[in-house]
């Protein structure tokens, strides 16, 4: 075991709130674990080496941070500073059938609720899951009633500090028939420790909207979750845009637990310097006629890494399934890394499974189809590269976040095609 | 024997793909404003011409010379071919998802006006123009925000084709098999946008199989290629008389050749 998961240990074991339970059971699974190294499959790739010199530490000091403002996007913003839910940047009032509490404040009978999802979604196998369960402050609760409709997007920040450790936890449960936009973004200062987890349940006939932005660079380690459970006939669409740093790591796992339930994953990761970005996505069909489509695209320069693991299950149950997954990579230098693994386990018999990865250079017909047009070589590198991500870009439902996140791509593909 | 008023001179030009010599000797010479109809068989080196005109990798230029207003053709990336006027439009055009035909055209616009050392054109401006030449060639201007060519017909592709040539105003224009999977409506707007930029200053090859388009792009000289090489030019007549006889009489020519080597 490593000093800090020593340390992470020794700090949770003096708190006792509401999710005592559920921190107790988490400490146990943690001291039997093992510190990964090479040889665990989940961290190949992904050594753990910046999360065992992290000078971060908890700063309980307040700090005033807000996270960025988005042009055209008018969302609900739900704010932690350095791991403390800030309340004062809530909005007073919520549109009728929304509610957003911190776990610790609500009733019994609530908590107990909140108490039944958590980390129940999660899968248990996720060390650093397991350390957010132990290392939360708090768990902030959002549900959505019955057959809402919430037109508003609620945007969910972590907002770090210089140094800061922080670990965050968000619970979302969509009642059936209801509607909800959630945006999940880490914006991290400078050498800091993140992991943040958000668990959703989303009922029968529910649609959820998912965007997960990790856009930290440089020195920081961002570890996170973004854990869904789907009922009968629920729909998510989920867009996953990731920049790597020195260990950025984020899991997904989405539970076909209902029938006709329809999942869209789309993610796009671009990679530059020795940055790291490491994505596992996990499907789980355990019911009948469940449609998943997962796209994931990475564009590699310099001397970056990343890795991708895509694993979709057909349980036994789970006939008529349709699960697509579609994985491409370009790298753009000699140095730059892939490792990409599509994992199926099917043990269904009527099912529609494709799965397909692929690592490459440019096209090059696209490219010597610019060139007869008199665009340079290098900038029509830049345009197809650009082109690669931005067709799911595209895709994003919501145009106020295309359009916000498009040129900030735009800006990074400048910058890697310089070296 | 260089002659100063040529827009484009081809001397004895050899040139392989994969090691396999297509083009095998191949003279031509055009002057400003002129249009100039290669017809042939499948295989004689039709598309082929295009290509290694254009500079695309992996098509090598064996031996022989080509220049454009008097310049080494040869010497220059792809796109400095077609800064300098060259112009291919596709027999198949690429499908570029994500790069939108918009930022593909103005991109390739601003890149020429660059290299000719005028003044940018602004985006504002630049749309108006667009959207000018979609209309001339009868594409909704819808497709400028479409990727580039992705899901557009056979002759949406080609319309998108002539637009590019609108707006980049090129001096020599090589049309390769335009009229390939057209129907005859979309090959008359095809053909009227060419009519419509033919100029003093501007030139054209038509690349084609068949005679049809001739009827209605008027070609000055047409020529015959078989087996890479140049085996007849005449009038806008030899078109008609390709028509009624066939390639047929060419593919017998190089086993004479044969007996008499």
């Amino acid at each position: 075991m490593s000093e800090w998961l020593e340390s992470a240990i020794a700090r949770a074991q003096g708190i006792n709130d509401w999710l005592a339970p559920k921190r107790a059971h988490a400490l146990e699974l943690l001291a039997n674990t093992k510190w990964p190294t090479r040889k665990t499959e989940a961290w190949r790739y992904t050594p753990l080496r910046p999360v065992e010199r992290t000078q971060a530490k908890v700063i309980s000091d307040k700090v005033d941070l807000s996270p960025v403002s988005i042009a055209d996007l008018s969302a609900i913003e739900l704010v932690f500073v350095n791991g403390q839910f800030d309340q004062a940047q809530l909005v007073k009032t919520l549109p009728e059938g929304l509610s957003i509490s911190l776990g610790g404040d609500l009733g019994s009978a609530e908590q107990t609720d909140a108490l039944s999802v958590f980390s129940t979604i999660k899968p248990e196998r996720h060390i650093f899951g397991l350390v957010n369960d132990a290392l939360a402050q708090d768990v902030v609760v959002v549900t959505v009633a019955e057959g809402v409709e919430i037109t508003q997007p609620i945007r969910i920040s972590s907002l770090l500090s210089q140094g800061a450790e922080s670990h965050t936890r968000v619970q979302v449960a969509l009642a059936a028939g209801s509607r909800l936009t959630v945006i999940e973004d880490v914006q991290a200062q400078g050498e800091s420790f993140n992991t943040a987890f958000v668990e959703y349940n989303v009922a029968a006939n529910a649609r959820l909207e998912h965007y997960r932005f990790a856009l930290q660079t440089g020195s920081n380690v961002a570890i996170g979750g973004s854990h869904f459970n789907l009922h009968d006939h629920a729909k998510m669409n989920s867009t996953i845009v990731g920049f790597g740093s020195d260990l950025s790591r984020l899991d997904t796992d989405i539970i076909h637990a209902g029938e006709f339930a329809d999942a869209k994953l789309n993610a796009m990761y671009l990679l530059d310097g020795k940055e790291l970005f490491d994505l596992h996505a996990t499907v789980e069909h355990a019911k009948p006629n469940g449609k998943t489509e997962e796209n994931v695209r990475c564009i590699v320069a310099d001397r970056a890494r990343a890795v991708f693991n895509g694993r979709i299950h057909i349980h036994r149950d789970a006939q008529k399934t349709l699960a697509e997954l579609n994985n491409r990579n370009l790298l753009l230098s000699d140095k730059a890394e892939i490792n990409t693994k599509p994992e199926l386990e099917i043990y269904a018999d009527d099912v529609k499974c494709a799965h397909g990865a692929t690592v490459a250079q440019i096209d090059k017909q696209a490219l010597y189809y610019l060139q007869t047009r008199g665009v340079s070589r290098s900038k029509a590198q830049v345009m197809l590269n650009f082109g690669f991500i931005n067709e799911l870009i595209d895709l994003m439902p919501n145009a106020a976040l295309a359009e916000w996140i498009r040129p900030i791509i735009r800006e990074r593909f400048a910058q890697m095609e310089v070296k | 024997m260089s002659n100063t008023k040529s827009l484009l001179t081809i001397k004895d030009l050899h040139a392989s793909v994969e090691e396999k010599q297509i083009i095998k000797g191949l003279d031509l010479n055009i002057k400003p404003g002129e249009v100039h109809a290669i017809m042939g068989p499948n295989g004689a080196g039709k598309s082929t011409l295009g290509y290694v005109l254009s500079g695309r990798d992996g098509y090598t230029v064996d031996s022989g010379s080509v220049t454009l207003d008097g310049e080494d053709l040869l010497e220059m990336e792809t796109e400095d071919r077609a800064r300098a006027g060259l112009f291919l439009a596709f027999q198949y055009p690429v499908e570029i998802p994500g790069v939108s035909n918009l930022e593909f055209l103005k991109a390739s616009v601003d890149a020429q006006r660059q290299a000719r050392g005028e003044d940018a054109i602004t985006s504002a401006d630049f749309l108006k123009e667009a959207k000018a030449a979609c209309k001339q060639v009868n594409l909704p201007v819808a497709f400028l925000k479409r990727g580039v060519n992705e899901g557009f017909s056979g002759g949406e592709k080609k319309r998108n084709e002539l637009m590019q040539m609108l707006l980049l105003k090129p001096k020599l224009c090589i049309l390769d098999e335009t009229d390939s999977g057209l129907d005859i409506d979309a090959l008359q707007v095809v053909a009227e946008g060419v009519n419509s930029q033919r100029s003093a200053d501007r030139s054209f090859i038509v690349v084609t199989h068949y005679q049809r388009l001739l009827d209605y792009i008027k070609p000055d000289f047409v020529h015959v290629l078989s087996d890479g090489k140049i085996v007849k030019s005449g009038d806008a007549s030899l078109a008609l008389e390709l028509e009624a006889q066939g390639y047929a009489w060419l593919q017998k020519e190089p086993a004479e050749d044969e007996l008499e080597g």
